[in-house]
């Protein structure tokens, strides 16, 4: 689904440069549900970015569903992004002026395909924000802001969900539910994902984590153990281990 | 609801959610345009063309205002459309983080300021003149009203406001396609969050800042006298307002110092460091406000100092003159004499106490004259010796000596020139004259210049020994020789109505001949028709190049009271019609003022807003962190009363030395003469006035402030404070 070759990425702040990606490779498969982790200044948000576009690549390759992404044109780029990746925020960006419902919709009013708004009452169902559908961002919780962005990632169908933090600006309840949102994309709508997260709590839900440490690909740990808790622990030890090092 | 089903439909919805947003987007522009459309109507009516000579000091103030309110409209409109596109940053980020097409927003974009634009600027321009008409009808009723008052537009002065909104759409159209071009959407997303850092700010900043401003307003006044005198060089506009520059210079320093640094000693730095550090880190946005404030307080003070300064030193001038009622005449005119005047007198009552009425002669006076060379760089002159230049007004001893009451006693051949009592006006005189000529004969007589004499009502002539002057004025034609009268009356102030026919007698009694300026010389005259050459002040000539017209019907006009070269000087008449006579002048500099004021007000306000709401967050968590209400409204005070403050005092600082400067350069020699002080005494009070003035706004300002922030007013006890969410949700 996500092929990811050599990515190289560098910042300039005055006459320094500084190279935060140095040839990170990763894949991710159709389906499955996968973070990545890292300390501070490893790369992960540059990462999500360059594959959301939003920041060109110096060099290295992206494939999204078979078509190389990081070449595209601007007009080609604001296709792929409304039709083919959605986008989880750590601070939600929900536009203030629409409901709930019409937040969830925006892509597809975006896409200029609004023939069938069903698909909007049947996330919100299927995320329990029913009941706040028509209500504006400011008179719901922040769990609910997040589900509400995971209910409109989704609304398109997309190829990939991209996920940056996004439980980092809530409590562990709205944690818990906007993980169980993700995992219930993958399970019942088939949706692949990519999280980039600081929480161990948050990485144990996915298929697979991958650690970035300076840029590079530092291990990638794949869930195979028996039990959630299980895994958490395995990605703790990890990451001591890294700090160790 | 009626669901969203199009990009246009979420469009609307944002629209309707940021309506405060667009309203203040579309009210700056259309107060900028409405501004720019009153001024430009203004200053182009032909009312005012008609008063304000071309080429004038007052035309020249007039448009050096214009220009200013131009630059502080523009830099606020600016402002506001930077300011829109910041609040608007984070949807549009989330829309192309969607997938949004730049081609997507920039159509609907493109319409909404399209709307913006057109309606903003359309009700600005349409608004315009009758604001500016609406303003001078109610001077017309309120303060005074005169024959040159009714206003008429010139279609013109629409072309200027056209070109402004014209600006106004190009800057909005600009902005936002800059605005959409920007390709890393994150940068747009958090851009509405981010602060604009002003870079570290020197502590000599503020002292540099004061020398340059001083330094400035000096060399761009003093400057252009230096050219003309020294270097014999009228240099262009351009090249003068160059010497201005510093003085911007230097004011942006002291503001930007004072934002930043401040002023205050370093043991307050705690006391204010959250309204200190909120406003360095409004930035470069809030110093470009409060220069344009400044500079709109200065230009504002400038004209409104023009109605004070006029009227109090002219009052005192009045009251200085020596007599009562002067008047001359021509030699060729047959004008009320004393009897006829002591009739005239008799029927209104008034009892003249003192009558002197004494012959002067008009003869040719040497001189040096300027020949100019136009270049490309303005005009250069040289000057040569010319045995006839021009005409002065010539007295025996003993008639000056029964004219003014003096005794003076000039040797054969000596000459003396007459200043005012007062002193400072020595450049309206003709200066030391050493060779003299009858223009009838051609006798010439050569003098040596004497010590100068004073009397103010004689400004400008010149006083030979008896004899010189009876040689000289032997055989003179009657078109070179005067009369003239100067009375005392008992009761000055009853004798308006006599004053008034008096002025209309001589008027009557004098023929179409002596319907000229005073820039009219007969001697000019008559050397241009020995050589065959058009007078230059010919009334024909003065009129083609916007001299105006000395019409016996326009006797009440400025124009004609002004510049008439025979105009009586009656001082009951100067005072009481004083105020109607410039009328246009002081109602002109009145709205200009007017118009400033209300510049500053709009953009003080509105910045004030802003920050308010910008910095809305840190007065939630500062309440958060149990910053008292008391505490909360001393940094929003803290904050407002710098953006009111710190131009005002600037701006007020900085004009009122360069008006001091112009007064006390203005006398020759330097100083201040009794009237220029009175008249900036009464300046001063006008500050005090406008300052009041803005104080108020401030403190309207700083309560709306409050309001929206959701801080109570601060009463000594303190007082609570509701939830600022709550209440800005509220305010919106």
């Amino acid at each position: 689904m996500l092929n990811v070759k050599d990515l190289h990425k560098s910042y300039r702040t005055g006459k320094a440069t500084y190279e935060v990606l140095k040839g990170v490779s990763l894949a991710v498969r159709e389906g499955e549900f996968v973070a990545v982790m890292g300390p501070s200044g490893s790369g992960k948000t540059t990462l999500l970015n360059c594959i959301s576009c939003y920041i060109p690549a110096d060099s290295g390759s992206i494939t999204l569903g078979g078509e190389e992404i990081a070449r595209l044109d601007e007009q080609a780029l604001a296709k792929v992004r409304n039709q083919k990746l959605g986008f989880v925020f750590q601070d939600f960006l929900l536009l203030d002026g629409l409901t709930v419902r019409e937040n969830i919709l925006l892509p597809r009013i975006i896409a200029g395909q609004m023939t069938d708004e069903s698909d909007a009452d049947s996330l919100c169902d299927v995320f329990g924000i029913a009941a706040i559908k028509h209500k504006y961002p400011a008179e719901i919780s922040g769990g609910e802001k997040q589900r509400t962005a995971v209910a409109r990632a989704l609304i398109n169908r997309p190829l990939l969900i991209l996920a940056d933090e996004p439980t980092g600006n809530l409590d562990s309840k709205s944690s818990r539910a906007v993980i169980d949102s993700f995992a219930q994309a993958r399970d019942s709508l088939g949706a692949t994902i990519f999280m980039v997260t600081h929480d161990s709590f948050a990485a144990s839900f996915c298929d697979r984590v991958v650690i970035l440490r300076d840029g590079v690909v530092w291990r990638t740990l794949t869930n195979d153990q028996p039990s959630r808790g299980a895994f958490q622990d395995l990605l703790l030890d990890a990451i001591r281990s890294m700090s160790a090092e | 609801m009626k669901p969203l089903t199009t990009f246009s439909d979420v469009y609307a919805a944002l629209r309707r959610k940021n309506r405060g947003q667009y309203g203040l987007l579309a009210g700056c522009c259309f107060f900028s345009v409405l501004l720019i459309t009153a001024y430009a109507c203004m200053m182009r009516a032909p009312t005012i063309l008609t008063i304000l000579p071309e080429g004038g000091d007052s035309r020249k103030q007039v448009m050096m205002v214009f220009v200013l309110a131009v630059i502080g409209c523009a830099v606020f409109t600016t402002y506001a459309a930077g300011l829109f596109f910041r609040q608007k940053a984070h949807e549009t980020g989330v829309l192309l983080a969607l997938g949004a097409a730049r081609g997507q927003l920039t159509r609907e974009l493109g319409k909404e300021l399209t709307v913006i634009a057109v309606l903003s600027c359309a009700a600005g321009a349409a608004l315009g003149a009758p604001l500016a008409w609406g303003i001078w009808q109610l001077f017309r009723i309120f303060l005074v009203d005169s024959q040159e008052m009714p206003l008429a537009f010139d279609w013109q002065s629409y072309l200027l406001a056209l070109a402004f909104a014209g600006y106004v759409a190009a800057m909005l159209f600009v902005t936002a396609a800059r605005f959409i071009r920007r390709t890393n959407i994150i940068d747009i997303v958090q851009q509405a969050h981010r602060s604009e850092p002003i870079r570290e700010v020197k502590r000599w900043y503020g002292p540099v800042g004061i020398g340059l401003a001083v330094t400035g307003a000096a060399a761009g006044y003093l400057m252009p006298s230096f050219f003309v005198r020294v270097l014999h060089w009228y240099a262009p506009g351009a090249i003068t307002a160059v010497f201005y520059l510093p003085a911007l210079v230097g004011l942006y320093m002291i503001l930007l110092h004072t934002v930043v640094n401040g002023w205050g000693i370093h043991k307050k730095r705690y006391k204010n460091i959250i309204a200190t550090s909120m406003m360095k880190f409004q930035g470069r946005q809030t110093v470009r406000n409060m220069l344009v404030m400044a500079l709109l307080i200065g230009g504002a003070y400038f004209a409104s100092f023009y109605a004070p300064m006029l009227s109090t030193s002219a009052e005192v001038s009045f009251a200085a003159r020596p007599v009562d009622f002067a008047y001359h005449w021509r030699a060729d005119q047959t004008l009320p004499d004393q009897a006829e005047v002591q009739a005239l007198a008799d029927q209104y009552d008034v009892h003249i106490t003192s009558w002197a009425q004494q012959k002067a002669a008009v003869f040719g006076a040497d001189g040096m004259r300027s020949i100019e060379t136009e270049t490309a760089l303005g005009a250069t002159y040289t000057t040569e010796y010319a045995q006839i230049l021009d005409g002065a007004t010539f007295f025996s001893e003993s008639a000056y000596n029964a004219l003014t009451g003096q005794q003076i006693d000039l040797a054969p051949g000596f000459c003396a020139n007459v200043l005012d009592d007062e002193g400072g006006s020595d450049y309206l005189s003709g200066g030391d004259v050493t060779h003299l000529t009858n223009m009838t004969t051609g006798m010439a007589l050569d003098v040596t210049p004497a010590e100068p004499l004073c009397y103010t009502m004689l400004l400008g002539c010149y006083v030979l020994d008896d004899a010189d002057y009876a040689l000289l004025s032997a055989g003179l034609d009657d078109i070179y020789r005067e009369t003239y009268v100067f009375f005392n009356v008992a009761d000055v102030q009853a004798s308006y109505p006599f004053a008034d026919a008096l002025f209309d007698r001589i008027v009557d009694c004098s023929s179409p001949a002596v319907a000229v300026g005073d820039y009219y010389d007969d001697v000019a005259a008559a050397l241009a028709a020995q050589a065959g050459q058009t007078y230059e002040f010919s009334p024909e000539e003065a009129a083609a190049r916007g001299l105006g017209t000395i019409d016996y019907a326009d006797r009440d006009t400025s124009g004609f009271r002004n510049y008439w070269k025979y105009m009586p000087q009656f001082r009951i008449l100067d005072q009481n019609d004083f105020v109607t006579t410039m009328a246009v002048f002081l109602m002109l500099f009145l709205f200009i003022a007017l118009i400033c004021f209300a510049a500053v007000v709009v953009i003080a306000f509105t910045r004030c807003m802003t920050i308010a709401l910008v910095n809305a967050q840190v007065y939630d968590d500062l309440r958060h962190l149990g910053a008292s209400n008391r505490y909360l409204s001393g940094a929003v005070r803290g904050q407002i009363s710098r953006v009111f403050l710190v131009p005002a005092v600037a701006g007020t600082g900085l004009i009122w030395l360069f008006y001091l400067l112009i007064m006390y350069c203005n006398s020759t020699p330097y100083g201040f003469t009794p009237s220029e002080l009175a008249g900036l005494g009464a300046c001063a009070a006008m500050v005090a006035g406008g300052s009041a003035a803005l104080y108020l706004v401030y403190r309207i300002t700083r309560a709306r402030v409050c309001r929206a922030l959701g801080i109570s007013p601060v009463r000594r006890s303190g007082c609570s404070a509701q939830s600022g969410v709550s209440a800005r949700r509220a305010y919106r």
